[in-house]
């Protein structure tokens, strides 16, 4: 017998159904099984269609893709379609001008900026700080949401100079962009960039003071690294366990699988274990690249092993990220050159093409197969939600137990508290959440 | 003589996602014959920061299509009454419901917005998916009530988001 006031069955066994997840991204459900207080089964449910974007593109030609992918999400459309342009410059050979590969990184950094941005002070900091919704921390606490919301916009003003509008950017083509851009246009972002940097280093502030649940454990992790700079738009797929790819090679080591209780295909490693993307797993594999402001930003909180082990640091991760995206594109506004040309030409043909990028929310993969005529016959996009799956759904398995005791609304509030802590992309529509128990052992 | 006041419309949605894309295409209908002053904006999802940009002298219209009403039905009220129903839920939300919205703005802004909204309650919203009947059915309903709210705007009363925060 239980005493969390939640609904039980009869056979004796517990089964936690929250039926939608709040203050994500998307639709989605949770369902826990539980049997002795232990969780055998954790299923999170899943509303979207990425494939239907797959069939939507075949036929189109690259350019048109690149405007096709950046309707999967209005949140990081970027990340869909910087991994679809490089997939295709991989493809085609197609070599880039090094200013608009400057560019494009500025235009990922806003991206980053207003999600990161959007997630920590809106969807996440209201759960530590003991408030059921932004509006209710914004009312005890104006000036910490109206910095936030400064930090986003910041943001916002980078995708929309460089992608042409602030949702659903246009911009972006193979071989570069469709227009050049002014140093004037570039170096008008420097004032409210620097602002943003301030802002960004008083949330780290913030954030590592929380404090988290006591979770601990141990995840696969798997990023992008690259050489020289934090990933982003390029780097090998690294592991905490060794992996080295190419960005090309995802197919090589992952592979997706349907699962009864999902719409979206959930990946793990072709021998079956789940692993984790998202900024934790970027901060653990690539800290050593991080630009030297978010480096000594993530060294005064002390966090980084925390940010390894307990999945509620990774709002730690998000402001350190905040502080390097900030940095990085104050950086390529001071050395910007405007480029000779927008894009390199190209001419279409047949190849095959794939690439990983670093979306907020974590590595992301495409991979074209274009015929004769240089249409696409073949399509496969893996976003970082449908990666992250099998592991959130492994976390809760071991995290569930320790709030199952919780009276209902506790109890629904931790577990959608960790659940927030991947900031998953689901689809599009926020809803409320109701957690049901029952039992049946 | 007095200045226009000056009204800002907000149009929510998405026109690839069926129902979702009726807001624009309302809106569209009724582009041609608008006042002066009265600017049309497409934002997809309403941010805060689009509230936080409307100057302290214009009024705002939100038009959006929205579940929590039985589909096909238009419903048009004060952005004060917006955050006392609660039942208007829009289908693209990406992180805060409208009402969130606009009372965080309020909050944030320290200002009252003033204005109306104009809600369609759809209920197809997939990527490719076509009006669905009762959508396609209202949507002249839908425009006459977007003009109705232009009309209305400059007279509502305020939304503070939160007396004490807005006093």
């Amino acid at each position: 017998m239980h005493d969390t006031g939640l609904p039980t069955g009869t056979s004796g066994d517990l089964v936690v159904d929250i039926a939608g997840l709040t203050r994500v991204e998307g639709e989605g459900s949770l369902r826990l099984r539980v049997r002795n207080g232990a969780v055998e089964e954790a299923h999170l449910e899943i509303f979207e269609a990425p494939r239907y974007f797959e069939r939507l593109v075949v036929g189109r030609t690259p350019d048109e893709v690149i405007d096709i992918v950046a309707r999967i999400c209005g949140i990081c459309p970027v990340a869909y379609q910087m991994t679809a342009v490089h997939a295709f410059e991989q493809g085609l050979g197609i070599p880039i001008d090094p200013q608009v590969r400057a560019l494009r990184r500025l235009l990922y950094c806003g991206e980053w900026i207003e999600s990161h941005a959007l997630h920590v002070y809106l969807l996440h900091l209201p759960d530590f700080l003991g408030y059921a919704s932004a509006l209710e921390l914004a009312r005890d606490h104006r000036a910490a949401v109206e910095a936030g919301l400064n930090l986003k916009k910041a943001g916002n003003r980078i995708v929309e100079l460089i992608g042409g509008r602030a949702i659903h950017p246009v911009s972006v083509r193979v071989g570069g962009f469709s227009r050049t851009f002014l140093k004037t246009e570039i170096t008008s972002l420097r004032e409210p960039l620097a602002a943003a940097l301030e802002i960004a280093l008083a949330t780290v502030d913030l954030v590592a003071g929380l404090v988290p649940p006591d979770f601990q454990r141990e995840a696969r992790m798997v990023a992008l690294r690259h050489p020289t700079e934090y990933p982003m738009n390029e780097g090998r797929i690294v592991s905490t366990d060794g992996l080295d790819l190419a960005p090309t090679d995802w197919l090589s080591e992952f592979q997706e699988g349907q699962v009864a209780w999902s719409h979206a295909l959930q990946a793990r490693s072709r021998d079956g274990r789940p692993y984790l993307v998202g900024p934790g797993s970027r901060l653990t594999l690539a800290a050593d690249q991080l630009h030297p402001t978010a480096a000594a930003a993530l060294a005064r909180t002390g966090l980084a092993g925390e940010i390894r082990t307990n999945p509620y640091r990774s709002i730690v991760a998000r402001a350190i990220e905040l502080v390097d995206a900030v940095a990085e594109a104050l950086d390529i506004v001071e050395a910007y050159q405007p480029p000779d040309r927008a894009a390199t030409p190209w001419t279409p043909g047949p190849c095959t093409a794939a690439w990983a990028t670093e979306a907020p929310r974590g590595m992301i993969f495409h991979a074209y197969a274009l015929d004769e005529r240089g249409f696409i016959a073949d399509a496969r996009i893996v976003p970082p939600t449908s990666q992250n799956q099998a592991a959130i759904e492994a976390d809760l398995t071991i995290f569930a137990p320790q709030v199952l005791g919780l009276p209902s609304d506790q109890a629904t509030h931790r577990i959608e508290q960790l659940i927030r802590s991947y900031d998953p992309c689901i689809s599009c529509a926020t809803h409320f959440l109701q957690l049901h128990v029952e039992d049946v052992g | 003589m007095a200045p226009a006041v000056e009204v800002e419309v907000f149009v929510c949605g998405s026109p690839d996602r069926g129902d979702d894309g009726a807001a624009m295409t309302a809106c569209e209908a009724v582009r041609t014959e608008l006042p002066p002053g009265v600017h049309l904006r497409a934002v997809g999802q309403l941010d805060v920061e689009d509230l936080l940009a409307v100057p302290p002298e214009a009024t705002v219209v939100i038009v959006d299509v929205a579940t929590g009403i039985e589909p096909g039905a238009v419903v048009e009220l004060p952005l004060a009454d917006l955050l006392e129903t609660g039942t208007i839920r829009p289908r693209s939300s990406h992180a805060l419901e409208v009402s969130g919205v606009v009372a965080l703005a309020a909050l944030i802004g320290q200002r009252p917005l003033h204005g109306r909204v104009v809600a369609l309650g759809g209920t197809r919203f997939a990527l490719g998916d076509v009006l669905s009947g009762p959508v396609a059915a209202a949507m002249p309903r839908f425009a006459s009530a977007i003009r109705e709210a232009i009309e209305h705007a400059r007279s509502d009363q305020a939304v503070t988001g939160g007396a004490a925060a807005c006093a």
